[in-house]
């Protein structure tokens, strides 16, 4: 260390001056290092560890709403193995009619937790600070949509692994039917991984709007649940004249377009009731990815400008 | 009350005579759970201006609040004015309330929000009221504008004007010289004492020594909840005599200012350290202006002079440890 | 409440009413509440430019499905949320309760501001709607209307009042309120039928029924039972929000 007052750096213009303060010696972690650390803090956010227990209450209500009934029909899977087996027909939830069953409990999941990963971040302008630090706008907005999509990805895999264990313990030999199984569950994986990342963008992005958690939630309620109501509204308009372009709006709506997509992953026809006849699922897979796009992009753009 | 050597039965501070004190704690505690937040407070105020001090979480908004009604004591008493203000509306035409958290309507002018005080005060003239209020807080040029664009001393000064508007009996200011500049600070606690001497009882909060050591008021010091000393800020200083202050040094010539300074009685020990000396003093003004003359004389720079025990929180280190 | 003279609370409520009036019509959110009330608008005039021949399928579709399922409730959370919400979370609720007046004028102001701009903006946006689509229907189409006006004022007052008194009782009122029109209002109410006579949707649509015959699977209560019921829960939710906002604590700093 230089004696206090003695020139650090002198060019003829002017000085630094070594003021004598005492420097960080350690190691210094990367960007890596930063992303990973914001990773974890925010996922750790989402569920509300290490916060009270008030703020743990809203996530795990709501993903026990939404995997109630897949854990419902695991419990009475013997019950329901009974009913088939006298030849009655069950209207059983599958793998792949789950989340358009039930999507507005995991978008509430969104409405309740999205903003909570950013909002603060902006209220008590603390968003500066990290980006004058080893993370850059991009990085923060990487690890922001990492965590949330683990979140999501986690809370849509819940009621899939009940389903799961439901079915096989339906079946009389379970090894058996564990090695039968595996094969209807694997689509799973990569469709709950699309729809994770296509809610979390969403959420993201829209949350980033405003500082304020009340007013981001306000806009994912009108961007999820108003457009999707008035997207079936406009379909059934089009069901009942002789509309023809109606048939491919649910193309714009959020829920539907992931969960069109969800059926392209299980190869199957998304439901012409709600969907109609003219698109097959690979229109709905495009959209949804163009979805991810798009918001991604708004989440990017919105965070370069915070520098300025 | 274990450690404390002096039982406080009643801490008079200033002007509490026959007649009922204007703020009187009777054992009042407050808990949250199991979380004890203020413990068991005596104390009774009357005219004149006090500062209630302690450091962060000490229980200063819990006891303002109390006082204002928000809060009832878990336990003991709390009478502004002679009765409980708990649920009891009606004690705010005789309260004025400065609240810690900046935010005013930001939509507002500042002569629209003082007004919409007075309004809500039920006072006949509402306009006139609060254009006197806003002149005496000195916002007169400002009136106009929306509180959105004040500064942060503004602001509080807004916060003023709309608490007193309705020349309250007790005037509760939590951190009112937040974000105020020293001279903004000098005026607002002018004002405090011209309306002190009109024999109102105001009580304000801080947890900066200074803003109090320049006025030398009478202060109520609470740590963790519990009184620890009331009375004239100075002669609670004062008291303290038993205990030397610290002071250490940095400067070109350490070895020749030590020489210069141990002449001097006010100092009694100096110690040279690898870069730095460290003194103690019994008094610490006489200190101050020793060692401006000292390092002069002596033709050494001085670097740095740091008062390692002057925090608010060594204070109370002091009072609680006693 | 001693020494606090009726008349002095009742002067101030046009005070605390217009202050509110100003905070709820921010700029970003009366852009927001003025782009969701023309949702039911454009839909109308989708609906008269497709040629729809079928009267219910504008009630039943746009106006229950889309206004007072979605809109509505939406717009009764922004205002009833937020009139005491913003004011607690931005810590100027204290030069409110810091104040000689009684807390049931507070109360009845922030109701008074709240409901009105729900009211006029819902009502206004069925009025509307309900012109535009149904004006081929003659005096049906004026029945059906009519009744999804007064639908809209029903749920306003009774959701907007609901909401208030939740935001008295927990900071995160909106995610609640959000939950509770999703999973009461939007599931169970559909699931089972008991709830209908708890349920401010089906309040509304009785009323509704009052003026235009709705099929039995659309309104499940009779026009007087809704609106005994919805003056009840109205009644109940302001005097809870009172009682809540005597025994208020405000949110201190340590």
């Amino acid at each position: 260390m230089t004696a206090p007052n003695q020139p650090a750096a002198t060019s003829p213009a002017g000085s630094i001056y070594d003021l004598g303060y005492r420097h960080y010696e350690g190691v210094r972690h990367g960007r890596l290092y930063a992303m990973w650390s914001l990773y974890v803090e925010s996922l750790r956010g989402v569920w509300g560890f290490g916060r009270p227990t008030t703020a743990k209450a809203a996530p795990f209500i709501i993903l026990g709403i939404y995997s109630l009934l897949a854990i419902v029909q695991l419990a009475f899977s013997s019950v329901f193995a009974q009913a088939m087996a006298r030849g009655d027909t069950v209207e059983l939830l599958t793998y792949a009619n789950y989340f358009a069953t039930l999507s507005p409990f995991i978008v509430l999941f969104c409405i309740a937790q999205g903003p909570e990963v950013v909002c603060r971040d902006q209220r008590y302008s603390v968003l500066p600070l990290y980006l004058t630090r080893a993370l850059s706008a991009v990085d923060y907005a990487v690890a922001k949509i990492a965590a949330f999509t683990t979140s999501l990805f986690v809370a849509l895999m819940v009621p899939m692994i009940a389903l799961f264990i439901g079915d096989v313990l339906m079946k009389a030999d379970a090894f058996q039917a564990i090695g039968d199984e595996i094969p209807h569950f694997l689509p799973a994986i990569p469709a709950s991984f699309l729809i994770a990342l296509g809610l979390a963008a969403i959420s993201l992005a829209l949350s980033s709007f405003s500082p304020r958690r009340a007013y981001s939630a306000m806009g994912l309620v009108a961007y999820f649940l108003i457009l999707e109501a008035v997207l079936a509204s406009v379909f059934a308009i089009g069901v009942e004249s002789s509309l023809e372009w109606t048939s491919r709006i649910k193309l714009l709506g959020p829920t539907s377009a992931l969960s069109g997509a969800n059926d392209w992953f299980f190869g199957i026809r998304p439901d012409p009731k709600t969907f109609g006849e003219v698109l097959g699922a690979d229109a709905y897979l495009g959209a949804a990815l163009l979805s991810v796009l798009v918001f991604t992009s708004i989440l990017l753009l919105k965070y370069r400008r915070v520098r300025s | 009350m274990t450690t404390q050597t002096q039982p406080v039965t009643e801490a008079p501070v200033h002007g509490a005579t026959e007649a009922a004190p204007a703020i009187e704690l009777k054992h009042a505690a407050r808990w949250y759970g199991n979380v004890v937040a203020v413990n068991d407070i005596t104390f009774s105020l009357g005219p004149g201006v006090t500062g209630l001090l302690g450091p962060n979480g000490a229980g200063k908004t819990t006891l303002l609040h109390m006082l204002a009604g928000f809060l009832g004591p878990s336990a003991g008493e709390v009478l502004v004015l002679g009765r409980s203000p708990h649920r009891d509306p009606s004690v705010y035409r005789q309260i004025g309330l400065v609240p810690e958290r900046e935010a005013v309507y930001p939509f507002m002018t500042g002569l629209e929000y003082v007004r919409f005080n007075a309004r809500l005060q039920g006072m006949p003239d509402a306009d006139k009221a609060a254009r006197d209020a806003i002149a005496m807080v000195g916002l007169t040029d400002a009136q106009d504008r929306a509180v959105g664009t004040y500064s942060k001393g503004m602001r509080q000064r807004a916060k003023v004007a709309g608490a007193l508007v309705h020349d309250p009996q007790v005037l509760l200011l939590d951190e009112p010289f937040n974000g105020m500049d020293p001279r903004q600070r000098i005026a607002m606690m002018d004002l405090l004492g011209q309306l002190a001497d009109r024999g109102r009882t105001i009580l304000f909060s801080s947890h900066i020594l200074e803003e109090v050591e320049r006025i030398g008021t009478e202060i109520l010091v609470i740590v963790a909840g519990r009184l620890a000393a009331s009375g004239d800020f100075r002669a609670i200083r004062a008291l303290m005599t038993d205990r030397p202050h610290n002071i250490t040094i940095r400067s070109s010539d350490d070895r020749r200012l030590a020489t210069a300074l141990i002449a001097d009685p006010a100092v009694f020990a100096v110690e040279l350290q690898s870069d730095r000396l460290s003194i103690q003093t019994s008094h610490l003004s006489a200190f101050r202006r020793l060692i401006a003359g000292a390092s002069r004389k002596a033709d050494v720079r001085l670097l740095e002079v740091a008062s390692s025990d002057e925090s608010l929180e060594s204070v109370f280190d002091y009072l609680v440890r006693r | 409440m001693r020494g606090i003279a009726l008349n002095s609370s009742i002067a101030v409520i046009p005070e605390i009413v217009s202050v509110t009036l100003r905070q709820l019509l921010g700029r970003r959110r009366a852009i927001l509440l003025l782009l969701l009330a023309t949702v039911p608008i454009l839909l109308a005039i989708l609906f008269r430019l497709a040629d729809v021949h079928r009267i219910g399928a504008f009630t039943a579709g746009i106006m229950d499905a889309v206004a007072l399922t979605m809109l509505l409730p939406l717009v009764a959370i922004l205002f009833g949320t937020a009139a005491f919400g913003s004011e607690i979370d931005d810590g100027t609720a204290v030069y409110l309760l810091a104040k000689p007046i009684g807390r049931w004028a507070i109360v009845l102001a922030k109701l008074i501001a709240a409901v009105a701009v729900t009211l006029i903006l819902t009502v206004a946006s069925a009025g509307i709607a309900g012109a535009i689509a149904l004006q081929p229907y003659g005096e049906e189409g004026a029945e059906a209307a009519r009744g999804f006006m007064a639908a809209m004022a029903v749920g306003s007052v009774c959701y907007v009042t609901l909401f208030m008194a939740l935001s008295l009782f927990t900071r995160r009122a909106l995610v609640v309120a959000i939950a509770y029109w999703l999973i009461w209002e939007g599931l169970l109410s559909s699931l089972l039928a008991g709830i209908a006579n708890l349920s401010v949707r089906q309040y509304a649509l009785g009323v509704a029924g009052g003026f235009y015959k709705l099929s039995a699977n659309e309104a499940r209560v009779a026009p007087s039972t809704a609106l005994t019921l919805a003056i009840v829960l109205v009644v109940v939710a302001t005097v809870v929000a009172i009682w809540k906002l005597m025994r208020f604590e405000l949110p201190g700093g340590d």
